[in-house]
């Protein structure tokens, strides 16, 4: 029976840790690096204890302090949730685990302890919003949330890092403000924070409010497309994502951005309820901005010439995705949008950790100076290739799958045309893509000897580094050849979305 | 600031502002108020003080490493009063049933571990207004 409480947990070995480090006087060593490893691991081994358990006793309820339900603050504690939080740990634990040599490159010294603060709130506040069942305490995390992600980027205190930070802490208060405002529409028609009472109570009184219901959603769809950077909102995107620490373009990317979604599937499918939202028109609005986000982002990321900058607009297209299932409002729309939040987690972080160290070991982030550079780094540019085919979807990929998984659900909601959207997308995606791949292991340019001499950091990415893109390298693979360990998961899980 | 006048106001007001800042905090449960403005209250006596004394004689007040100590001791407290639910075999944060005393309705030593909890988060909310006021002074 313990493990019910194992989300509690976690989440406090992960608050009181991020608290404990600025009471570190000694310098950032290897005992300290091994202390924060393994507080990740034992939060992992509680995260797969309770996966274990949720998925033999099914979901339940967790509420605060003893307390009736609305009363307390609840968690729910669902497949999924359960799923994510192991799926975010696990991508912590290689981001951290590449970050101890290569933050001493991009940040202060002095500041390495203030960063890890920050990366253990921001994995508080995220796990916090995967599990809790409350309108209000999501608010409270997605404050922190918003504050610590910028404050990730503004760490490195860099120019342009700096305006970047500005920007996105701008737009995410104008987001947290809008979603509060939702939020209070919300409470208004219902008179109800927690969810489960809030979607018992819409189903009686909708009709007599749709309008209200409409403004509210409107409200946090705009809030929460914001912070996950749905098309004509993604402005802050690019910016911040290439000018962080490439720990932390990893952490925002990968994972970050698909708090916000989820926060979003929650809203629409937990709370106002599927049927609901079909019939306010609130899910065309949601693929109308998904198909656009595909494309546009897609495009954009073409005309981009700074490697870190294309991802972060490809990031934009692949929110696209995620929303196009969620915009489906059927079963298999909802399971194709969870698998991809995981499988983008697994790639992007691929994807941002190999460039990062190439930018580690040559300095260099234009496009074209990547020529024949997979000949001083195979391992890098092998776990970038992964990455990059999983993006474009070739089989053997994640990428593959949930595009797979995606296309089958647009054919069974009877929007054909959508499946061609995914297709251009695909094709779009090899365009900007693949030439960084290809030039990179066959074109071969006399810059492959500056690069060893140039190079200030030795002549090869540390090793530590080198394990963590591989293995979240690997896991692009595992994910792509055995999808059923993911969705037999997220199976059991949609029929708490869809009731 | 080098004003007489200043310096004796400053130092007739602050115990003033301090046991407000006191009363808000400990009353939390009872009044109007908490850990969050009875912090804040608090503080500003010292940046009160700061802002008159400057910033060396302030920070001696109120070092750095002392309130960073606290702070980190105002979040364990909570910490540990909510896994006392667990361990009586409730949920996390259980207050009553975990064998806190309640007291008596309406009196200061009541509600079994709000109290507690209040005073934790009100010093560690001072500690972080003051630490974020030395931080800004300093990079001026």
């Amino acid at each position: 029976m313990i493990n019910i409480h194992f989300p509690i947990f976690i989440l406090t070995l992960l608050l009181a840790f991020a608290t404990i480090i600025p009471l570190q006087k000694r310098p950032f060593d290897r005992r300290f690096q091994v202390i924060m490893m393994s507080v990740l691991v034992v939060s992992l081994v509680m995260a797969i204890g309770e996966l274990i358990y949720v998925i033999d006793h099914g979901a339940y309820s967790y509420t605060f302090g003893s307390y009736e339900r609305g009363i307390g603050i609840e968690f729910l504690v669902d497949e999924f949730s359960v799923l994510m939080t192991a799926v975010v740990i696990v991508i912590a634990f290689f981001i951290l685990l590449y970050s101890i040599r290569d933050l001493e490159h991009e940040i202060d010294p002095s500041r390495i302890y203030s960063y890890y603060t920050l990366i253990f709130l921001l994995l508080f506040a995220m796990i916090g919003m995967i599990f809790t069942n409350d309108i209000f305490n999501m608010y409270v995390f997605v404050e922190i949330l918003s504050i610590t992600s910028v404050a990730i980027i503004a760490i490195k205190n860099k120019k342009d890092s700096l305006m970047a930070s500005m920007k996105y802490l701008i737009m995410g208060t104008i987001g947290s403000i809008t979603v509060l405002m939702g939020f209070a529409l919300i409470y208004m028609v219902t008179g109800h924070l927690n969810m489960t009472l809030i979607a018992e109570e819409i189903v009686l009184v909708w009709e007599q409010y749709p309008l209200n219901i409409l403004l509210a959603m409107g409200f946090i769809l705009t809030g929460f497309g914001i912070k996950a950077a749905i098309f004509p909102l993604h402005n802050w995107l690019p910016d911040a994502h290439s000018s962080a620490p490439t720990p932390s373009s990893a952490f925002l990317s990968g994972l970050v951005v698909k708090a916000y979604v989820f926060a979003i599937a929650k809203m629409i499918y937990r709370v106002v309820g599927p049927d609901i939202s079909t019939n306010i028109g609130l899910t065309d609005y949601i693929l109308i901005f998904a198909v656009l986000s595909i494309i546009m982002g897609s495009v954009y990321a073409l005309s981009q010439t700074d490697i870190k900058r294309r991802l972060a607009y490809s990031s934009v297209a692949q929110i696209g995705y995620i929303f196009l299932g969620l915009g489906l409002a059927t079963d298999l729309g909802i399971s194709a949008a969870l698998f991809h939040v995981i499988s983008h987690a697994f790639m992007k972080s691929a994807l941002f950790l190999s460039a990062g160290s190439i930018i580690y070991l040559t300095g260099k982030r234009h496009v074209k100076d990547l020529s024949g550079i997979a000949y001083t780094m195979p391992v890098t540019m092998t776990v970038f290739c992964i990455g990059t085919l999983g993006m474009i979807g070739i089989p053997a990929t994640s990428g593959f799958m949930s595009k797979w998984y995606l296309g089958l659900a647009s054919l069974d909601a009877g929007q054909p045309e959508l499946l061609i959207v995914i297709l251009i997308s695909s094709f779009l995606n090899a365009l900007y893509y693949l030439p960084i791949v290809i030039s990179a292991f066959l074109q071969e340019k006399p810059s492959r000897e500056t690069i060893v001499v140039v190079s200030t950091q030795g002549t090869t990415v540390p090793r530590s580094m080198k394990i963590s893109m591989a293995l979240v390298g690997a896991g692009v693979i595992i994910i792509g050849l055995f999808p059923n360990i993911v969705m037999d998961i997220i199976n059991m899980a949609v029929p708490t979305f869809i009731e | 600031m080098n004003d007489l006048i200043v310096k004796m106001t400053t130092k007739l007001v602050l115990p003033f502002i301090q046991l407000y800042g006191i009363y808000v905090i400990i009353h939390g449960h009872l009044s109007p108020g908490g850990a969050f403005p009875g912090g804040a209250i608090f503080a500003t006596s010292i940046v009160l003080f700061t802002i008159v004394f400057g910033l060396r004689i302030g920070q001696k007040r109120l070092p750095h490493h002392v309130s960073s100590k606290l702070e980190t001791s105002g979040i364990f407290v909570f910490i540990v009063f909510g896994l006392t639910g667990i361990l009586m075999g409730y949920q996390f944060l259980t207050n009553q049933e975990a064998g806190f005393p309640m007291g008596e309705w309406g009196r200061v030593f009541s509600a079994g571990f709000i109290p507690i909890i209040t005073f934790a988060l009100g010093i560690k909310v001072m500690s972080a207004v003051v630490t974020l006021f030395h931080t800004m002074m300093e990079e001026e």
